[in-house]
């Protein structure tokens, strides 16, 4: 089978990459993996927790990256912002947002609650046309390196599990049963039709 | 013989000179023998051709593009599934000679083909139901045509109880359109702009020389009962709960007349969730739940439902200045009649 993924979080570089790599079996597989935005802007960590570098989503990587060696480079040298945006732009030249998304996916993972509820919202709010569905997984995951390490481990392994099943849409529920057991995380898991 | 991109440019003049039938038999030729990636995108470049370049060939390759159905890859098959559908909506004559090899994919061995087959057969039916009551004559073939889509029809009902998860997903999805389908628009329905020039029940003449009008809105009834029936089933998983309380949602905004029936399901569901479902599924049903009872309550018809359906939105969680939010005014038009 051949599953489109959206991941959707903030700290994506990890998991993307981990996924997108062309060293992983995943891609080998047809594993076909793009990340997005839900927000209206993209927001990168700043100096202090309310003082967040705001972009728009013309904004490249490399433009970001640049502002932010002006602004302080050591800063974002040291919590790791420049080297995520430096491999973002290996990936493609700037983000992108899920709503201006026409293209049609097999599955969507996001890694926050608020953002399941505007894919949600999107999805829901488009016409229906083909009835074709699209499975929605959102998997709980903190915005910092840490935690997005541990979440890029746990989604990889769980594309990995899916990019196995023979049948996806009649295993899946089991699948993240097990899951949910294994990481002690809740899933909200849900279906939508384009 | 493989040349590369150079190489080619050199023989362009050649390539150019071929006509649109020449280059279509040249990439039928070639798929016959190349492995799946390559047959999948030569296959898609004949589709291009003789539905949109030069329609005038559609009928004259049909034959040799449907041969691949009994492909060993699932996906060629699936791409002959999306070619009927299109053939079919570009020239609805073409149901009569297609209809039937859609019925045979219905009934393919692989699920990722039964399902896709199910998608097409939610298109192609109200292809037929159309050009059947816009046929001024019906033929004996129509009349087949049309038996064979109804046998079908019934079928995929079927699926609702089948094994595969997947599968049921698809017939309750199938079941919501042929439900709206085979009702009655009327002015308070809310019609998506791309399905404005769909079919559905006050469209087809109560004199039909072989359509029934009243048969197929007894058929429009009783789907909507399966499909309640079906949503009360004590084992249904919560994708497939999920997927019904959505298509329960869009029924009751397009039929309003059905409003009652949605809004009583969703107060039974809420009582009783199925035993089941896990914790964190629960949550997920809960969260659907709320979502298309907003999506129900925003509807203007929703006036003699608002309160139950506020009941409902508290107790799953939402602040009652957002319920009040999401109410529609009553309408201007009911106060003072003209």
């Amino acid at each position: 089978i051949c599953v489109m993924l959206v991941i959707i979080c903030l700290l994506v570089a990890y998991i993307t990459e981990n996924i997108m790599s062309p060293t992983t079996q995943h891609t080998k597989r047809g594993f076909d993996v793009r990340s997005f935005g839900t927000g209206s802007h993209v927001k990168l960590p700043g100096p202090a927790p309310d003082k967040p570098n705001v972009y728009d989503f013309k904004t490249t990587y490399v433009q970001m990256y640049n502002d932010l060696v002006r602004k302080d480079k050591e800063l974002y040298t040291q919590n790791g912002i420049l080297h995520m945006l430096d491999r973002n732009k290996r990936i493609k030249s700037k983000p992108e947002r899920f709503q201006n998304c026409k293209d049609k996916f097999d599955l969507v993972i996001t890694c926050e609650e608020r953002v399941y509820d505007q894919v949600l919202e999107d999805l829901n709010s488009r016409e229906q046309e083909t009835l074709q569905p699209v499975h929605v997984i959102n998997v709980d995951i903190q915005d910092n390196h840490e935690e997005a390490t541990l979440g890029a481990f746990l989604i990889c392994e769980l594309c990995q599990c899916i990019q196995h099943t023979d049948d996806m849409e009649n295993e899946i529920d089991e699948l993240l049963q097990e899951f949910e057991d294994k990481s002690n995380r809740p899933f909200l898991h849900t279906v939508c039709f384009y | 013989m493989e040349v590369s991109s150079d190489e080619g440019e050199i023989q362009t003049p050649s390539v150019i000179d071929m006509t649109t039938s020449e280059k279509v038999v040249d990439l039928l030729n070639q798929a016959a023998l190349i492995p799946t990636d390559e047959k999948l995108t030569a296959l898609k470049q004949v589709q291009e051709l003789i539905t949109n370049k030069d329609p005038s060939l559609l009928d004259n390759f049909l034959d040799e593009i449907i041969a691949f159905q009994t492909d060993k890859s699932i996906e060629v098959r699936k791409f002959v599934i999306g070619f009927i559908e299109e053939a079919c909506k570009r020239d609805n004559e073409l149901l009569l000679r297609l209809i039937a090899n859609l019925n045979m994919l219905l009934r393919d061995e692989s699920v990722n083909v039964v399902k896709k087959a199910i998608l097409t057969l939610t298109q192609l039916y109200k292809v037929t139901l159309q050009w059947l009551v816009r046929s001024k004559v019906v033929s004996e073939r129509q009349e087949a045509c049309w038996d064979l889509v109804t046998q079908m029809k019934g079928d995929v009902l079927a699926l609702l109880d089948s094994e595969n998860d997947g599968v049921r997903t698809h017939a309750i999805k199938f079941t919501e359109s042929l439900i709206i389908t085979l009702s009655a628009r009327t002015s308070d329905s809310d019609i998506p702009k791309r399905q404005e020039g769909d079919i559905s029940l006050d469209k087809v003449p109560k004199d039909h020389s072989y359509i029934r009008y009243d048969v197929l809105c007894e058929e429009g009834k009783a789907a909507l009962e399966k499909l309640l029936k079906f949503m009360v089933h004590p084992a249904i998983s919560s994708i497939n709960l999920t997927t019904a309380l959505g298509s329960l949602a869009t029924i009751a905004r397009q039929r309003p007349m059905f409003m009652s029936e949605v809004v009583q399901a969703y107060e039974t569901l809420h009582a009783n969730l199925p035993p089941t479902l896990a914790k964190s599924q629960v949550s997920s049903v809960r969260k659907n739940l709320k979502l298309h009872l907003v999506a129900v309550l925003k509807h203007p018809c929703s006036l003699e439902f608002q309160g139950q359906i506020g009941t409902l939105l508290l107790d799953l969680g939402m602040p009652q200045s957002e319920i009040t939010r999401s109410t529609p005014a009553p309408r201007e038009q009911r106060k003072r009649p003209r």
